[in-house]
């Protein structure tokens, strides 16, 4: 069975009250959408708690949601406008927290997800350059970390996140060529070392 | 060096895929004569593989608890409103037959006009008006003997 067929079987049992399916479709996207709140609001606690209620809203207007194969993007969906509501609010911290990001902050160091490889490096990014790339990260504006987090750490496609963000696909790749130009600038020590070994 | 500074702009959106057609060409055509570019388009394309190979991060231990216990209280919020919704239905019920049973038990079956006044009712706020007059000008600055005095002043002036 592929991924999407399985994300469409859970999504129809959990429509129907499987709260086991719900359970697995969290924890399939829970990564995905705490790594997402996180790259806009800086705060860990606030994220949790976003990440909380975006899943608490799904499982209530999961019978709303037309295409059980368009559940991740819907969830962004939910997860994007929760965040917007936070930030209006004033309760989402606004300045650079990205120590907390790279967890040695104030709290316990973050989770690393389980990736199922495929990666160039194949998840040994260090934490100096796992820090240095959510330092660059922060200094770009909301919209463009909101991009380069979907396409390249959840590999989400470029319709997709446009559907997210409500806008063109062109808008979209737009967005990742400014992030990408200012990322390699910022990031320039690491990208230029010889072998590429981080 | 001057063409470079003419496609410098465009590498990134080459590097992601967002020129297409004469403006790809263009690109190709250009990178294939400078190394300066191409070394430039490389370290765009590490740049999109260092951001690939950042691993996501997990939500807290024990989010997924919350969220259950959050997801489970609907279920009992809904069975409180239907609870609701079943004394409410009880009660219009209960005062729909109370209804009826005034008009049944009515013995000349004309209750709601009852409530309107009827013209030996207004008779009787007359007379009691009419009663209050003397007493009223025992106590000149009360109410009722405002009232008195209007009273009083159309029934001699006409």
């Amino acid at each position: 069975m592929s991924e999407e067929v399985q994300v469409q079987d859970l999504v129809l049992r959990a429509r129907s009250g499987d709260v086991t399916a719900f359970e697995r479709l969290y924890r399939r996207h829970q990564a995905g959408i705490y790594t997402f709140i996180l790259s806009q609001v800086r705060n860990r606690e606030t994220a949790a708690d976003l990440t909380q209620d975006t899943f608490v809203r799904a499982w209530e207007s999961l019978r709303r949601l037309r295409e059980p194969g368009a559940f991740r993007g819907w969830l962004h969906r939910i997860a994007s406008n929760l965040v917007r509501d936070q930030v209006k609010s004033g309760r989402a911290r606004l300045e650079i927290s990205q120590s907390a990001l790279a967890g040695d902050g104030d709290g316990p160091a973050p989770e690393l997800a389980r990736q199922d490889g495929g990666d160039p490096w194949d998840g040994s990014v260090s934490a100096d350059v796992r820090a240095a790339i959510w330092q660059a990260l922060d200094e770009l504006s909301p919209e463009h970390r909101a991009a380069v987090v979907m396409h390249h750490m959840e590999e989400m496609s470029v319709n997709e996140i446009a559907r997210v963000a409500g806008v063109r696909p062109g808008t979209i790749m737009s967005r990742l060529a400014r992030a990408r130009e200012a990322l390699r600038k910022r990031l320039a020590p690491i990208v230029e070392a010889e072998d590429g070994s981080v | 060096m001057a063409q470079c500074e003419q496609f410098k702009n465009r590498l990134a959106g080459y590097v992601v895929g967002a020129l297409r057609g004469r403006a790809r060409s263009r690109v190709e055509e250009h990178l294939r004569d400078c190394a300066r570019c191409r070394a430039e388009v490389a370290a765009l394309e590490r740049t999109g593989a260092l951001l690939a190979a950042s691993p996501l991060l997990d939500a807290p231990d024990g989010n997924w608890d919350s969220i259950s216990r959050r997801i489970a209280q609907p279920a009992r919020t809904v069975t409180r409103r239907l609870r609701w919704a079943w004394g409410a239905a009880a009660s219009a019920v209960a005062i729909v037959l109370i209804i009826i049973a005034f008009f049944v038990a009515s013995p000349n079956g004309s209750g709601p006009t009852q409530l309107a006044m009827s013209p030996p009712a207004e008779e009787e706020m007359a007379a009691a008006i009419e009663g209050r007059i003397p007493a009223a000008w025992a106590a000149p600055l009360s109410d009722e003997a405002a009232v008195g005095l209007r009273f009083m002043s159309t029934e001699d002036g006409g």
